[in-house]
C-alpha cells in the first residue's frame, strides 16, 4: 500500500506538472522565486560585506565547455525561453564475466551442476545506443525535453557442451519526455552561481519487449530480459538537479529515478532504478574542460515474469540461462568516469559542443549470476541555437 | 455555508480592490496645467567610460566597445531621469523615441497613450540609451534588428545600490526576433530600477527607472528637461541617476505656471 501510495503521489505530481505546463499562463520565473526571503537576506548581507551584489534567478548557461554536464548526464541544465538544443549521443557499453554479489564467476561456475547449474551462460554483451534528443525553453520556468534512442544489443553465450552462440536485438527504445522546472538560482562573484531544477518526466513504452533471434532452442526464440529494448511500461522519471560554477570550476549533483507504473503486456515489470550523479569539471581554456564523475545506480529485480519465456530445459528441468530469471536482474554499481568537453567557435549563430566520456565501475554488487559491466564510452554532439 | 460565502465575497472584494489600487494612474483631461523646466548640472570629475574588447560577434558589434555611464557636457548631466512622484491622474503618456551616445543604433521608443508602451529596438549590439524608464505590468516589446543572437537578462533592484538583483527574464533574442515580455508587479516587488544586459555581450547594459505616471523626463545633452501639463498642486520632484544617486525637491505648481528648477550632482 505504501509503495502504491508513493506511486500515485509521483503520478499525481507528474500529471500536475504537465497540467501546469499546458494550462497556466506563461510562467515568469523560477518556481521558488519570492519564497526564499530569509535565504536571500542572509546571502545579500554576506555579498554586501564583500562589496558584491547578489543576483537571484539567473539560469543563463554561459557559453563555456563545461556549461553542460559530462555527456553521460542528461537533463542537467535548462534553457532560456525560446532556446533549442539538439543532441546526438552514442554510447557503447561492454559487459564481460559473470558475477554474483561482488564475486566473479567463471563459465564453469555458472554451468557446473554442483554450482549455479545453468545450461547456458552469457559470456559477454555489448550495448550500443544512438540517442537523439531535443530541449526547448518553453518559458522562464519550464524546459521541455524529448529523447528517442536506437538500441543495438549483442550477447555471446556458451552452453555446457562448449558451443558458443550469439543473439542480437536492435530497434528503437523507449521514448522519454520530460519537463525541467527551474526552482531557484543565486550567484555572487565570490561564491559563484548555484542553480537548482526539478526533473519530471515520463518514459513511453516504444521499445520492443518481444525481440527474437535464432538460438540453439530454435529459430525466432524469444530473447530474455537484458536483450529487450524497452521496459514495456509507462515509467515516471522524477529527479532533482543542482549545478554550480565559479571561475574555471564547475560541478553538479543529480538524483534521478525510474519508477515503473503497472505491468507490461508480457505480464512483468522491470524493477525501479535510481541513480545519483556527482561531477566536477575544470575549464583549462575557453574551449576545453575535463571532468570526473561518480555515478551510483541501484536497480531492482523484475516483478512477476514473462510467461512466454523459456526458463528451463530438458526433462530434468535444468535452469536454462540466468538472464531468463526475474530474480537475477537487480544490482548496484558505482562508476568512475572521466570526460572531455570541447566548445567550438560559434558557426552561423550555432553553439557546438563535442563531449566524450569513458569509465568503468569501481564497485558493483549483482543479484547474480549476472554479467558485470566492464566499461562504457560516451560521445555526444550538442548544438544550441 | 452562509458564513463561508460572506468570507469569500469579502476576500474577493479585498482582492479586487487591491488589483484596482495597483493600477492607480488614470488618463484624463488636463486643464490649466503648469510646466516644470529644469537643468541638471554636474561638477567634479566624471568617471571615464568602461572599455570592452568584443569577444563575440565582432563583425557586428565592432572590435572594441565602450560604455559611458556618466555622460556630461560642459558641466551638464545627460541621462538623468526626472520623475514627478505620486501623480494619480492627468495627461496621457508621451510618445517619444530616444537614442543615446553609445555605439550602435539601439533605440528606446515610447509609444505613449494610455500606457508607456516601451519598445526596445536593438541594433548594432546596442539596446538603446544607457538610461530610460519602464512601467510594471505592461508588455515591453523587444526587437532584435541584428543578425546575431542576443540573450536578454533583465533584473530588478530596490534601488541604485541595491545588493539583491532579482531576475525578471532570461530570454533569447534570435536574429530579427520580436517578442513582448511583461514585467509583472508581483515579480518587481518594491523594485524601482530594472537593469537589462545581454549575457552574450557584456558591454550591453542599460538602466531603466520604474515609473507609474507620464510625468517624467530624461535630461538631454545640455542637462535640460521639461515636464508639462501638471495639475496645480504640491509634488515631490525626483531626479535619479544610475551612478550618481538621487535628489528630491518639493515643487508647487500653479495653473498655467512655469517653474524653473535645478539639480546639481557632485562627484568628489
Amino acid at each position: 500500500m505504501k509503495t502504491r501510495g508513493i506511486r500515485y503521489l509521483l503520478f499525481g505530481l507528474l500529471m500536475g506538472s504537465y497540467g501546469l505546463v499546458c494550462f497556466l499562463p506563461p510562467a515568469e520565473g523560477a518556481v521558488l522565486d519570492g519564497l526564499m526571503g530569509g535565504v536571500e537576506e542572509s546571502l545579500g548581507k554576506r555579498a554586501e560585506e564583500k562589496g558584491e551584489r547578489l543576483i537571484i534567478g539567473n539560469f543563463y548557461q554561459a557559453e563555456r565547455p563545461d556549461s553542460h554536464a559530462p555527456i553521460g548526464v542528461m537533463q542537467d541544465h535548462t534553457h532560456n525561453k525560446g532556446e533549442f538544443m539538439f543532441t546526438y549521443r552514442y554510447m557503447y557499453m561492454y559487459m564481460d564475466k559473470m558475477r554474483n554479489g561482488t564475486d566473479n564467476l567463471s563459465i564453469n561456475d555458472v554451468l557446473s551442476p554442483s554450482r549455479e547449474n545453468f545450461a547456458v551462460t552469457p559470456k559477454n554483451m555489448t550495448t550500443q545506443m544512438h540517442m537523439f534528443s531535443a530541449m526547448y525553453g518553453l518559458n522562464d520556468t519550464v524546459t521541455l525535453m524529448a529523447m528517442l534512442p536506437y538500441v543495438m544489443k549483442e550477447m555471446e553465450h556458451q552452453n555446457r557442451a562448449g558451443a558458443n552462440f550469439t543473439t542480437h536485438s536492435s530497434g528503437f527504445g523507449d521514448t522519454k519526455l520530460a519537463a525541467l522546472w527551474r526552482l531557484y538560482a543565486f550567484e555572487t562573484p565570490s561564491i559563484g552561481a548555484h542553480r537548482f531544477h526539478l526533473n519530471t518526466g515520463v518514459s513511453l513504452p516504444t521499445g520492443d519487449i518481444n525481440p527474437t533471434d535464432n538460438t540453439p532452442l530454435g529459430n525466432n526464440s524469444l530473447l530474455p530480459y537484458p536483450m529487450r529494448l524497452g521496459s514495456g511500461t509507462v515509467d515516471l522519471l522524477p529527479g532533482l538537479t543542482y549545478t554550480g560554477v565559479r571561475n574555471d570550476v564547475s560541478w553538479g549533483f543529480q538524483a534521478l529515478g525510474t519508477v515503473r507504473i503497472g505491468y507490461n503486456q508480457q505480464g512483468y515489470k522491470e524493477g525501479n532504478r535510481y541513480q545519483v550523479n556527482s561531477w566536477g569539471a575544470y575549464r583549462w581554456a575557453k574551449w576545453i574542460s575535463t571532468s570526473a564523475r561518480l555515478n551510483w545506480q541501484q536497480w531492482y529485480n523484475i516483478k512477476r515474469e514473462d510467461g512466454q519465456l523459456q526458463t528451463t530445459v530438458g526433462a530434468s528441468q535444468t535452469p536454462l540461462v540466468p538472464t531468463a530469471y526475474p530474480k537475477l536482474q537487480g544490482g548496484q554499481r558505482l562508476d568512475l568516469m572521466g570526460g572531455v568537453n570541447i566548445l567550438f567557435p560559434e558557426f552561423r549563430g550555432l553553439e557546438n559542443h563535442l563531449n566524450v566520456e569513458a569509465g568503468a565501475p569501481i564497485y558493483q554488487y549483482l543479484d547474480g549470476p549476472q554479467l558485470r559491466q566492464a566499461w562504457s564510452f560516451w560521445v555526444g554532439w550538442q548544438i544550441v541555437m | 455555508m452562509k458564513k463561508r460565502h460572506i468570507i469569500v465575497f469579502l476576500a474577493s472584494v479585498f482582492l479586487m480592490t487591491g488589483v484596482t489600487l495597483t493600477h492607480a494612474y488614470e488618463v484624463g483631461e488636463a486643464h490649466n496645467g503648469g510646466t516644470i523646466h529644469g537643468q541638471v548640472t554636474f561638477s567634479g570629475n566624471p568617471p571615464g567610460p568602461l572599455r570592452f574588447t568584443v569577444e563575440k560577434n565582432p563583425e557586428i558589434c565592432g572590435q572594441e566597445r565602450s560604455l559611458l555611464k556618466v555622460e556630461t557636457h560642459n558641466g551638464f548631466l545627460t541621462g538623468a531621469v526626472v520623475v514627478l512622484e505620486g501623480v494619480k491622474k492627468g495627461k496621457p503618456f508621451p510618445m517619444q523615441a530616444l537614442r543615446g551616445n553609445l555605439p550602435g543604433e539601439g533605440e528606446f521608443r515610447y509609444q505613449g497613450g494610455n500606457s508607456l508602451g516601451l519598445q526596445v529596438k536593438t541594433k548594432g549590439c546596442n539596446f538603446g540609451p544607457f538610461t530610460g524608464v519602464i512601467a510594471a505590468d505592461e508588455a515591453v516589446r523587444f526587437q532584435n534588428q541584428d543578425m546575431i543572437k542576443h540573450v536578454l537578462h533583465s533584473f530588478v533592484s530596490k534601488d541604485t545600490k541595491g545588493r539583491i538583483l532579482r531576475t525578471v527574464h532570461n530570454q533569447d533574442l534570435s536574429p530579427r526576433d520580436e517578442i513582448d515580455r511583461v514585467f509583472p508587479s508581483d515579480k518587481m516587488k518594491d523594485g524601482v530600477v530594472v537593469r537589462i544586459i545581454c549575457n552574450r555581450h557584456d558591454f550591453m547594459q542599460n538602466w531603466l527607472y520604474v515609473v507609474d505616471n507620464p510625468y517624467f523626463a530624461i535630461s538631454d545633452q545640455e542637462g535640460r528637461f521639461t515636464i508639462d501639463e501638471i495639475q496645480p498642486g504640491t509634488y515631490t520632484l525626483l531626479v535619479r541617476h544610475p551612478v550618481l544617486g538621487e535628489q528630491r525637491q518639493e515643487v508647487t505648481i500653479e495653473a498655467r505656471g512655469d517653474l524653473q528648477v535645478g539639480f546639481q550632482f557632485v562627484n568628489e
